[in-house]
């Protein structure tokens, strides 16, 4: 069914499009790398596919006057999410355009900064991609070349955005979204304890010449119960 | 202060960075408060304290954040660590901090924090919610996503990511209490005090209310004849400015003959040309020359008996914003025809000198220049 592919289609535009912003995240700073713009260009370009896939099906549903009520809240409902996803790439492929140009990876003069964010992003990328494992093949140049592709993707994208605009008419504030405030609660038991372990993390950093302290006191005192039952049972 | 924090990447002159030892991971790039106040002071040359400001200007602008107490944006000059912000959430590059954005890292935060926000950004949240909620299920769905790709990542990378995030989102929406660097500075917020303790009582608004009929009844005039006007001034005045068509015999300031100031002083014997002919432009310009002045008093002593002249001349120096009845209690009241003529009214006064008096004993070009005046003053009066 129509509305079940435009669905399934979204949430991986989604899905490339939040890698996508957790990429560009790390442009200039001290992960930057070919690799990273290698990555930043296959996402996007996976981003694009899925946005033309999406494109043609949900305008053409919306144009069809003779939809039912409910068919065509569903439908405005995913083209909010949608025009909401290409805006969020079409600003995040501007500031990566931005920063790449402002931190070009091979001049001495402009050294990048060093942000402490020091691992491998090819992780991220192959999620986006919903590959496995991704291979890198860029050349030394890679960068400086892929700011020009870059700068016309981004006018292909906006024009894109004009055009959907231009033949579908739908008022945002009629649109009613399915999830309500909070509703992220409920869903996220699992995301939740790993949250807390990092949130936990993060408060502790400072402390950790007294846990070292904390954790070798207990350790001696554990060896002198022992000890002591030891000498307790032998006696 | 981008280039500030460039500068100090640099490997070999930047500040020294060490790596912040965690429980069971290292993460690397960590600078102490008192290096970066070190590096400020040998690099650019400046006192403790103003490195120590600067400093603090860093991380109150969000390019530094401190480790241990994220909330608090200073910089102390001790041991505390802390890291560089990551060039998409500099504030130099002025990209608007979205409610969108806004909306996805509350969203993220109540996640991760299952629930517990804390008081303003719970307000936040409740307020963003009504703003845009057709766009919430964009916003539930990217929050989760970024989570998940956030897990692809090694330990170290995501606290350190969080911790940008974070940092940003302090710096562009900033608790209550906490002022806003981005938009007013602590002056502009005393400024902006100012009008809100004037009360608005029935007092302010009656003031209002003159004042706005005041400027409603305020005489216009087209600016065309404004222009005119203007043009005219200029076309008469432009030979005798001495920028505009040079001074003869030669600039003091250039030539260093101070022959011109002194054929231009203000009591000289025999006056130029020009300043003749300034007379002729109005009778302001008369009388404010003192030769000019004293040619005119005499004149008058010559027709008139002494001191009437001089109290009708003082008259019209009232200006004209003074009121007609002071002036004209002030003015002489003797002879008929300039009884007649009001004080204020030069261009009906010279006329009535001019006819009364008949043959004018004078000096040729002053006269004439008189009667040029006289016309061109009374066609300007003519004009509404």
């Amino acid at each position: 069914m129509a509305r079940e592919e435009c669905k399934a289609l979204l949430d991986a535009l989604n899905k490339t499009t939040a890698c996508y912003h957790h990429l560009v995240l790390t442009v200039g700073g001290s992960a930057d790398s070919q690799n990273l713009r290698e990555e930043l260009q296959k996402t996007r370009h996976k981003a694009q596919e899925l946005a033309v896939a999406i494109r043609a099906p949900l305008t053409a549903a919306l144009r069809d006057r003779s939809l039912a009520a409910e068919e065509r809240a569903e439908f405005e409902r995913l083209w909010v999410s949608f025009s909401g996803c290409l805006d969020l790439l079409e600003a995040d492929m501007r500031r990566a355009l931005a920063l790449g140009t402002a931190f070009p990876l091979h001049t001495p003069r402009r050294p990048l900064v060093r942000t402490g964010v020091a691992g491998d992003s090819a992780g991220v990328a192959a999620r986006a991609l919903s590959a496995r494992s991704l291979r890198h093949e860029a050349g030394g140049d890679f960068d400086v070349a892929d700011l020009s592709v870059l700068e016309r993707e981004i006018l292909q994208v906006s024009e894109m955005i004009h055009d959907m605009e231009m033949k579908v008419n739908v008022p945002r504030w009629t649109v009613q979204a399915r999830q309500t405030a909070g509703a992220e609660l409920l869903s996220s038991a699992s995301a939740g304890s790993m949250g807390g372990a990092s949130v936990q993390e993060r408060t502790r950093p400072c402390d950790v010449s007294k846990a070292l302290a904390a954790t070798v006191f207990s350790a001696v005192l554990l060896a002198a119960v022992a000890l002591a039952i030891s000498v307790a049972k032998l006696s | 202060m981008e280039r500030v924090v460039v500068s100090m990447q640099d490997p070999d002159q930047g500040v020294k960075m060490r790596s912040q030892r965690l429980l069971f991971t290292v993460i690397p790039h960590t600078v102490a408060g008192s290096n970066v106040v070190e590096w400020l002071i040998q690099k650019y040359c400046i006192s403790e304290e103003e490195a120590l400001h600067l400093g603090t200007l860093l991380v109150r602008h969000g390019y530094l954040y401190p480790l241990c107490d994220p909330h608090n944006l200073v910089l102390r000059p001790d041991d505390t660590p802390y890291r560089f912000q990551t060039p998409y959430f500099w504030t130099s590059t002025l990209w608007p901090a979205a409610e969108l954005d806004y909306a996805i890292y509350l969203a993220k935060k109540n996640i991760r924090k299952q629930g517990a926000l804390v008081g303003h950004e719970k307000e936040h949240y409740g307020q963003l919610h009504r703003m845009i909620s057709h766009a919430w299920d964009l916003v539930l769905m990217q929050a989760r996503e970024q989570l998940r790709a956030a897990k692809q990542r090694r330990k170290g990378d995501r606290l350190v990511i969080a911790c940008q995030e974070q940092t940003y989102w302090l710096v562009n929406r900033p608790p209550p209490g906490v002022p806003s660097v981005l938009e007013w500075g602590p002056e502009r917020s005393s400024c902006s005090a100012g009008p809100a303790q004037m009360t608005k009582n029935p007092d302010f608004y009656k003031q209002e209310m003159e004042r706005c009929r005041k400027a409603l009844a305020r005489a216009r005039v087209k600016s065309s004849v404004c222009l005119e006007a203007y043009l005219k001034f200029t076309s008469q005045r432009g030979p005798h400015d001495p920028i505009m068509s040079g001074c003869l015999p030669s600039n003091p300031w250039v030539t260093g003959d101070d022959t011109y100031w002194t054929m231009n002083a203000p009591s000289v014997a025999v006056p130029t040309r020009l300043r003749v002919q300034r007379w002729g432009f109005s009778f302001q310009e008369l009388l404010e020359d003192p030769v000019g002045r004293s040619h005119f008093m005499d004149f008058l002593g010559t027709e008139f008996s002494g001191e009437k002249p001089a109290a009708l001349l003082e008259a019209p120096r009232g200006g004209r914003g003074q009121d007609q009845d002071e002036v004209r209690q002030g003015g002489c009241s003797g002879e008929s025809c300039l009884h007649q003529a009001s004080p204020l009214d030069p261009s009906k006064l010279l006329p009535a000198i001019l006819t009364h008096t008949g043959r004018v004993r004078l000096g040729t070009s002053l006269t004439i220049l008189l009667e040029e005046w006289a016309s061109t003053e009374a066609e300007g009066h003519q004009r509404p």
